[in-house]
């Protein structure tokens, strides 16, 4: 081959290759513009670009829904299951990060025009006023779909045909290693549109400080002060009053809403500019206000500095709707028109003026676990210890409440006594029947027992096997418990708290979480298929509903979280030492909940001494 | 404009096509507007900065270049009695034109470096652009070579400023002499196609070296450098390990696209590096090392430096007072060691570079005085110079040396080296690397991929030091052969070089010095 030759293969080899580049763009499809034909992964290109990845998906799916929420990233907190049952509608969540009011209006011209819309939530975040047509978004991840904003259709394909081919390539790894939950590169649920949040939404909440110690919260513990300009609210609200005209010519019922903001950024804001966003905004159109209120000043309402919790969005919606079922704070709420606008600037003032004070919100409840009962002897758990420390907690004013009432006061925010103690007792032995269970009795006390489904009524021999094993109550005996009223039979697993010695070959779970190399959705597979049975035979039993799980070994992860709400259960327990904070209106400070083993305490006056001091820590 | 780039082939290519379509004459014009283009890219304050050196350095050159005709045309008699006055001339002219752009360089470096701390002086916040000391180098280079009648000025500013900003070779070199590179830059000639397959092929070669290699040894090298007091030894080795692989395949690798590019004009530019791990002493390994700065630093500090006449009086004194080889090599060894510190603060106004400068002086000058006893000690254990086993060690002595090096110049500070060294020897849990490794973003495969870059790299030099001439020895071969040696290298920069690399295109690590 001589050198013209070699060029000219040179060249036909490099033309080859970039066709294979542009094929593998067009095939693999990072963004979803080509139909993503072989992965139809929406999930995907919507994280990539939004803008783009949620136009493509309803455009194929626009005749599923009659209604949008539309915003900047903290609207996915409007979740759409209760707005579907408050509006009689099917709600999908069209919000992008970082929109700003252009896209808002863009977005919304563009449904208006090529879907059927019964009903649009828009969120006028305070964060409108700060950019209005930002030039500073990058052209492949921020940008808008060439059909929203009309922009060169042409340029747009050409755009995303000669993509970086490392797009691509990284699409087919992370689909390799795509299980279950979200992963950073596909952060949202595809029906509704919401970010999904399956994991941070079960992840164990309590205590302020331990909050802030968690390293995805550690910017509540020092917020950065810095100042936020909102130089663009002119702007962004002769947009918003294009959106409400569009709206009204369709007759489309048009809700805004101004989404909550946490106090720490709220402060960095233009104290004048604020107000007059508000006003600006009141002048357009009448509004739901969420923005400063109490909930601002919890972090642990939010999910970071800019976003508010699904639950909050719960409450948001509880409130436009009348929902009273549910806890909302007195002062989250308003709907302001111009007339009433001034007093919420007032009011604003005055949140940022009070000291912050959680305890309207939040209170401490110690639960205590036991497992066996001895009959006699010195050491350990023996029925005096605990008739002791059952004794003494009646004496220094201790009430012992259930699960259901820890519910009621995280979820309608009804009041628990002054001085509330949960009693527990894991695996179900006899001894909790024979000794325990009269004992509570005789203290006019409540307690919960969780049962190894596969151990119930076994009193000699571990499983079917001839292993010795301390014994357990049998059904009759659970009957007559929770007949009684003092016990709750709830679920310690079917059986995944396994002894390893006395189980045979192959994998042995030990705990609630995922064998050596077992995938994600084997696990959670296998983890209801337990939990239902251990429920199933425990209700046939009980005739009560089994909705608490204590973790066995206290072993628990983000993804058994999700699993055991999915299956009802928003009550979880762990043994990590120490005392629970509840917090009104956040279902995860019931989540993995601390434990204090009482029999670690050598009589009943040092565990309350232990208890009235805050229990010993976390 | 990163030059591994696709905007930067785009401009390769666009600059190739005008080139051959203009008429031979004008044809510079092509290579001086792909320059401009490339440069304009990188800002304003760039193009102010280029335009200050290219007027600067030609205006001295004129100034000179008049002299040195007045001068010839004057008689024998004029001309010896003028001679100091015309020195004097000519070095205030050479001196100014240096101040002038050496100053500006390190007002654009080291001045916020500098003035941070004193009160009074108020910080610049000057971006150092792309390539700058590159270009200054060079036509300094120019100015002193005009100075001294060895070349005669360029006449045509255009002209003038093309040899200034010839766009390859902006981004690190090499420095190259007016003498060699103009009269191509300027010839217009259409290079044949063997040249452009050699450009080509050359490209090829950096790409392999840069992208597949570099990038991915470079993942822990920042890492490890962030934080070195968090690691074990044995990240500290492997960290500089892989710096040392990192440095010399990037730099090197960016040469060869350098070097390629100029072939498709059929422009041969200066050699920057020729194998240096084959060295067989630290002196040689810098002598095969940056080649062109090497060169640069040798014709314009050295050389006038040893041949002074402070020099040489401190030469007489040493001879006379302390006698013996010390006294012999003493003017030559300071001389050396004022370049080693020259080119280390180049790098960084930095106690690394300073320690850095005075550890290789020091070994080299070591390894001058001593040598008399080395050769007693071969003579007595019989060890042949010429033998490969003895070769191979003088090769590890020195990689070792140079590795040892590496240490000192890429820690922010002097006392981080140093920590690092130490680990290196009592911290050094060597069972922590694979974890510790991995932990820090390199995978398994990137390991492996940077072993076998390694292995192809060293095989490829190997082949190259025993003289066999690779690209020839291809060309022989049948054509499926030779468009397997086209597509292989292709595909695996593509893969492994393109894809795979965090968007690719990495920034050159020594371009901004």
């Amino acid at each position: 081959m001589n050198a013209k030759k070699w060029l000219a293969a040179f060249a036909g080899t490099v033309v080859l290759l970039g066709l294979l580049v542009l094929a593998g763009n067009v095939l693999i499809d990072p963004f979803g513009v080509f139909g993503d034909v072989i992965f139809h992964w929406d999930s995907y290109s919507q994280t990539l670009n939004p803008r783009v990845g949620k136009i493509e998906y309803l455009d194929r799916h626009y005749e599923e829904y009659d209604s949008y929420i539309i915003g900047c990233s903290s609207t996915s907190s409007f979740p759409v299951d209760k707005l579907n049952e408050y509006l009689d509608a099917r709600f999908y969540n069209l919000f992008t990060y970082g929109a700003d009011m252009m896209d808002s209006e863009n977005l919304v011209r563009y449904i208006l025009e090529h879907y059927r819309v019964k009903n649009i939530l828009l969120n006028a975040y305070i964060d409108n006023g700060i950019n209005y047509d930002d030039p500073g978004q990058d052209s492949l991840t921020e940008a808008m779909h060439a059909r929203v904003d009309g922009s060169s259709l042409a340029a747009f394909y050409l755009k995303y045909l000669f993509l970086d081919p490392n797009f691509a390539a990284d699409k087919v790894k992370d689909w390799f290693s795509d299980e279950l939950l979200a992963e950073p590169y596909d952060v949202f649920d595809v029906e509704t549109g919401c970010y999904d949040k399956r994991e941070r939404d079960a992840e164990p909440i309590g205590a302020l400080a331990g909050y802030e110690a968690l390293p995805a919260y550690s910017g509540f513990a020092d917020y950065p002060t810095y100042r936020v300009e909102l130089p663009n609210t002119a702007r962004a609200m002769e947009s918003l009053a294009r959106i409400r005209d569009m709206c009204q010519e369709a007759g489309v019922n048009l809700m805004v809403v101004c989404g909550p903001v946490f106090a720490g950024y709220m402060e960095g804001v233009d104290r004048e500019q604020a107000a007059e966003f508000y006003r600006s905004l009141a002048s357009v159109t009448p509004f739901w206000d969420f923005s400063i209120s109490s909930v601002s000043t919890e972090p642990r309402y939010f999910y970071d500095l800019t976003h508010f919790r699904n639950c909050v969005g719960y409450m948001a919606e509880a409130r436009m709707f009348g929902d009273g079922s549910i806890y909302i704070p007195e002062d989250f709420g308003v709907y302001v028109t111009e007339e009433n606008v001034e007093s919420l600037v007032e009011r604003n003032d005055a949140v940022f003026a009070a000291e912050p004070d959680d305890s309207a919100w939040t209170c401490e409840v110690p639960v205590l676990v036991y497992h066996d009962i001895a009959a006699g002897g010195e050491e350990g758990a023996t029925a005096s210890l605990l008739e002791d420390q059952l004794r003494a907690l009646r004496d220094a004013g201790y009430t012992s409440v259930t699960f259901e009432d820890l519910k009621d006061y995280v979820s309608k925010g009804i009041a628990l006594p002054e001085k509330s103690v949960v009693i527990t007792f894991d695996d179900g032995y006899r001894s909790n029947y024979e000794y325990a269970y009269p004992l509570l009795e005789k203290y006019g006390m409540k307690a919960t027992i969780f049962v190894i489904g596969v151990s119930v009524g076994h009193k000699e021999f571990y499983k079917d096997t001839r292993n010795p094993i301390t014994p357990h109550f049998d059904e009759a005996e659970m009957a007559e418990m929770s007949d009684s009223g003092v016990i709750s039979i709830q679920s310690h697993t079917y059986d995944m708290h396994q002894w390893a010695p006395y189980e045979g070959e192959g994998p042995v779970r030990e705990a609630v979480k995922r064998l050596d190399g077992e995938s994600e959705e084997a696990f959670v597979e296998a983890l209801w298929e337990d939990f239902d049975r251990s429920r199933r035979e425990i209700e046939a039993v009980t005739g009560k509903t089994v909705d608490v799980l204590a973790y066995p070994s206290g072993e628990y992860s983000m993804l058994s979280q999700w699993a055991l709400t999915q299956r009802g259960v928003h009550v979880t327990l762990s043994t990590r030492h120490g005392v629970n904070t509840l917090v009104k209106g956040l279902p995860q400070c019931l989540s993995a909940m601390y434990r204090i083993y009482a029999d670690s305490y050598p009589d009943g006056a040092a565990l309350v001494a232990a208890l009235d001091a805050g229990a010993a820590g976390e | 404009m990163a030059i591994t780039s696709f905007s930067f082939l785009t401009l390769v290519l666009a600059a190739a096509v005008l080139y051959r379509l203009l008429p031979q004459s004008a044809r510079w014009w092509a290579l001086l507007a792909a320059s401009l283009v490339f440069y304009a890219a990188g800002g304003a304050a760039a193009m102010a900065y280029l335009a200050v050196t290219a007027v600067s350095t030609y205006a001295a050159a004129l100034l000179l270049q008049r002299e040195n005709d007045r001068r010839r045309a004057m008689e024998e008699d004029k001309r010896r009695e003028t001679r100091k006055r015309y020195d004097r001339r000519r070095r205030l002219v050479v001196g100014a034109a240096g101040l002038m752009n050496f100053g500006m360089l390190f007002a654009i470096k080291y001045w916020d470096a500098a003035v941070q701390g004193l009160s009074g002086l108020p910080t610049l916040g000057l971006v150092v652009p792309v390539g700058i000391s590159f270009y200054i180098f060079q036509s300094i280079g120019y100015v002193i070579d005009v100075s001294r009648g060895k070349i005669k000025a360029e006449r045509n500013f255009p002209r003038y400023l093309l040899f200034v900003c010839f766009f390859p070779q902006m981004v690190q070199g090499p420095i190259d002499r007016f003498g060699h590179l103009a009269p191509q830059l300027y010839a217009g000639r259409a290079p044949g196609a063997e040249e452009v397959r050699d450009g080509i092929q050359l490209m090829m070669w950096g790409f392999f070296k840069k992208l597949v290699i570099a990038s991915r040894a470079g993942i822990v090298v920042d890492a490890v450098y962030g934080d070195a007091g968090a690691y074990p030894g044995c990240a500290s080795v492997f960290a500089v390990l892989m710096y040392t692989i990192q440095l010399y395949c990037d730099f090197s690798g960016g040469i060869d696209i350098v070097r390629g590019v100029a072939g498709i004009f059929g422009i041969d530019m200066a050699e920057n590096f020729r194998r240096p791990i084959f060295s067989l002493s630290l002196a040689e390994f810098w002598r095969r090392w940056h080649m062109t700065l090497g060169a640069w630093m040798r014709d314009y500090v050295f050389y006038p430096l040893s041949l002074s006449r402070a020099c040489a009086a401190l030469g007489r004194f040493s001879r006379k007072r302390l006698g013996g080889m010390f006294g012999r090599i003493l003017p030559t060894s300071l001389a050396t060691f004022i370049v080693y510190f020259i080119i280390g603060i180049w790098h960084g106004a930095n106690l690394t570079f300073l320690a850095f400068g005075l550890y290789n002086g020091i070994i080299i000058t070591a390894s001058i005085l001593l040598a008399p006893l080395y050769g007693k000690v071969k003579t007595a254990l019989r060890i042949r110079e010429e033998s490969a086993w003895y070769r191979a060690f003088c090769m590890a002595r020195t990689c070792f040396a140079v590795f040892i090096g590496r240490y000192l110049t890429r820690a922010p500070w002097l006392k981080m080296s140093l920590v690092m060294l130490k680990r290196s020897v009592f911290d050094l849990h060597l069972r922590q690397l694979p974890a510790t490794v991995l932990g820090l973003g390199m995978s398994g495969g990137d390991c492996a991929v940077v072993a076998a870059g390694c292995a192809v790299l060293l095989a490829v030099e190997f082949l190259q030091e025993r003289g066999v001439k690779i690209r020839k020895t291809l060309a022989e071969r049948s054509p499926f052969v030779q468009w397997l040696a086209m597509i292989i290298p292709l595909a695996v920069i593509l893969l492994f070089g393109i894809i795979g690399n965090g968007g690719g295109a990495g920034e050159f690590i020594y371009g901004r010095i």
